[in-house]
């Protein structure tokens, strides 16, 4: 029966244009989608490469100073910007800190164009507020753009069920069901075997879309990178094969298979990640960032009032500091710098209490993300192009701890009260982006494929069941 | 063979069908005739397995129907009143398929010879079925029957419909396979046709058959009398 429902549903369909549709459909969908993704992740460079043109073109107006200082010139700056001061370095010649978008980012752009890809960590600036856009929940960042992660995980499905609904319906509505059930076939296998071939056509178009798409965007190198997506797009496919055969099985008409398939897609892709959003946005709230502000300008102007105290708490903590030289003074920075430690002291619990909730809320998504197929490729996909929240997370930590090392490398200086020199210059640290390890995405594929097989048993127990009642073709 | 014992079909408490027993030899042509609701499409559903009886049995050359839903079909054909066959593939292709997904497989030529032999115009062999009347469709239907091999063929009013010519040639198609040793049952209300060609006609009334004659011992004249009287249209009896 299989070789002759392969050979002549590909004929059907062929001629009845669904195979150039579908071609054409998800060609253009595939194209638009990598161009976009494309784009985002240029602009993204671009960004990031703008970022380092400026550090360098304010480094060499640095050497140059630095050079015209060294020389005994004066020189025409402001006293303050003038890089022999080390927080003038600090300050004015920050270093990019940088996430460099991953070989696939342009799969998943997510909300890419909403956070910071760079930063320029400053010795006296405030860590919290670093320009990060706020992390709130990580479901929200699974509504993105119009990129490769959107059409498969969005609209995919959705062309599956237009390719689907009605196989077994559209027999029963024409007629032919009487007669392919007078010959000596189960009509359940009739449809699942239908499905099968079905699937093979959307898996053999996906993959040659994407390749045509790869060679055509040129990103042809990224090929076997490419196997996890393809892998997960396929598995993905297959859950909604499974769920349509489950359907055509249960429910009848081709207007009822249609509004229930539509129905379930509502669920799984907009429904249960939008419940889940709520709901983890009521059981872990996030602190009000207006309260943090708040406090941080508290701390700040009592921190401001009480400077000279605080300086001498520093110096007693940090004795390499402390200089018993009367003539060597303690200028603002010293003030300042060691009261910003203190800020920062204060203000740790209220950042770690964000940072607490947002891991509560990362871990509840992750312990229920199997209620939706959907959530679990898009993290999947996120994960893989490297713009997962997790992703985001790592780097504003190392955007962080960056700013921590800028400011300790820095601050020697300051308070040793020792000039920087263009050849301290060569000692500056740079930030270096070290991306999360990939985990793979074997289990996840695993689990789609057993979530398909499943849904496959529930629908042909139910077409063995009708048989059984012989009520398969007058239901 | 054809038969049925004490076949039985209940819809909750509405009998359609009760206690049916018939026999149809090989060789022999049977026609059913019945108004609307008599219990004739009911009779060929329970015979082809698409339901199941609510007591008795249907059986298909010693099968139990409702036992062997699928081994009863290997050597059965049928066809509806209207048979519907998929519109973009041609007479050859949904030959071809049909039979192949039955588990016979052919060669185009074989394919082409059992089309001839039902009657089709070879030039319509590579035809799209969208483009056939209902007369071709209803010989594709036989041909399909030649190409099993059926020794049971069972036809839920397939003449009606037809034109004359085509009523005509389709009776002279199943009278071939009549001779040819197949069993055939065939519902239908064309009183004409069914004096024609059947061998045996059997008259239904509320799921009930009502009346058998020897098609060769009645004129179509008391055929027409004794269909009317079962109907209750007494006075319309000649």
């Amino acid at each position: 029966m299989y070789k002759y429902n392969f050979a002549y549903e590909f004929k059907s369909l062929f001629r009845n244009g669904w195979i150039q549709l579908l071609t054409i459909l998800l060609f253009a969908l595939f194209w638009f989608a990598f161009s976009n993704g494309h784009e985002k992740v240029a602009k993204r460079q671009a960004d990031i490469q703008a970022a380092f043109d400026e550090v360098k073109e304010s480094d060499q107006v640095m050497l140059k100073l630095l050079d015209s200082v060294e020389n005994g010139l004066s020189v025409s700056a402001s006293p303050w910007t003038i890089p022999s001061r080390p927080m003038a370095v600090g300050n004015y010649h920050p270093r990019v800190a940088a996430m460099d978008p991953g070989q696939l980012a342009y799969i998943a752009t997510g909300q890419s164009d909403l956070f910071s890809h760079n930063v320029k960590p400053t010795t006296s600036g405030d860590d919290a507020a670093l320009n990060f856009t706020e992390i709130i929940n990580p479901v929200q960042q699974l509504f993105g753009s119009f990129d490769p992660s959107f059409v498969i995980i969005y609209l995919l499905p959705l062309i599956i069920i237009a390719f689907t609904y009605n196989v077994l319906s559209a027999e029963k509505e024409s007629g032919t069901i009487r007669l392919l059930a007078s010959q000596p076939i189960s009509i359940h296998s009739w449809v699942l075997q239908k499905m099968a071939i079905r699937l093979f056509w959307v898996t053999l178009l996906l993959t040659l879309i994407l390749v045509l798409v790869l060679f055509l965007t040129n990103t042809a190198g990224n090929l076997m990178e490419l196997l996890p997506i393809w892998g997960i797009c396929i598995a993905y496919s297959l859950f909604w094969f499974a769920l349509s055969f489950a359907i055509n099985l249960w429910v009848g008409s081709s207007s009822k298979n249609a509004i229930s398939l539509i129905g379930l897609w509502l669920l799984f892709v907009l429904l249960i990640p939008s419940v889940m959003n709520q709901m983890g946005s009521t059981l872990y709230p996030m602190p009000s960032r207006t309260l943090m502000v708040n406090k941080l300008r508290t701390i700040k102007a009592e921190a401001t009032e009480k400077q000279d105290e605080i300086l001498d708490n520093f110096l007693r903590d940090h004795p390499e500091y402390a200089i018993n030289d009367p003539n060597q003074g303690r200028s603002f920075y010293h003030r300042y710098m060691a009261s910003q430690q203190l800020v920062r002291e204060e203000l740790r619990p209220v950042v770690m209490e964000f940072e607490d909730q947002l891991q509560k809320q990362q871990a509840w998504i992750s312990q229920l993300k199997w209620a939706s197929p959907s959530i679990m490729v898009q993290q999947e996909l996120n994960a893989l192009s490297g713009t997962s929240t997790k992703d985001y997370e790592n780097f504003r930590k190392q955007a962080t701890g960056f700013a921590n090392v800028w400011r300790e490398h820095l601050l020697p200086f300051l308070y040793n009260n020792e000039p920087f020199s263009s050849a301290d210059y060569e000692n500056l640290p740079a930030f270096k982006y070290q991306p999360l390890e990939s985990k793979g995405t074997s289990k996840t594929i695993v689990i789609l494929m057993v979530m398909g097989i499943l849904v496959i048993g529930i629908g042909y127990l139910r077409g063995f069941g009708l048989q059984q009642k012989n009520n398969l073709i007058i239901q | 063979m054809i038969s049925t014992d004490n076949l039985t079909m209940k819809y909750g408490e509405t009998t359609v069908l009760d206690k049916l027993n018939l026999t149809i030899k090989p060789g022999e042509l049977y026609c059913l005739l019945g108004a609307n609701g008599a219990g004739k499409t009911t009779t060929i559903n329970l015979l082809l397995g698409f339901i199941k009886p609510s007591s008795g049995s249907a059986i298909i050359n010693g099968l139990v129907v409702a036992e062997n839903v699928h081994k009863s079909k290997k050597n059965l054909a049928y066809i509806p009143e209207n048979l519907m066959l998929y519109p973009n593939l041609t007479a050859v292709e949904n030959l071809d398929y049909f039979s192949g997904i039955g588990g016979k497989s052919f060669k185009r030529q074989e394919l082409e010879a059992f089309l001839e032999e039902a009657g089709l115009q070879a030039d319509a062999f590579h035809n799209r079925i969208s483009t056939f009347s209902k007369g071709m469709r209803q010989k594709v239907g036989i041909a399909l029957a030649l190409a099993k091999n059926a020794s049971v063929l069972l036809l839920d009013e397939p003449t009606s419909g037809l034109d004359p010519k085509a009523s005509n040639e389709f009776g002279i198609l199943l009278q071939k396979l009549r001779s040819n040793g197949v069993a055939i049952l065939m519902a239908t209300h064309d009183l004409f046709r069914a004096k024609e060609i059947a061998t045996h006609i059997g008259i239904m009334k509320n799921g009930q058959l009502k009346q058998e004659f020897v098609a060769s011992e009645i004129t179509l004249s008391d055929l027409e009398n004794a269909y009317l009287s079962t109907m209750g249209f007494k006075e319309m009896a000649v």
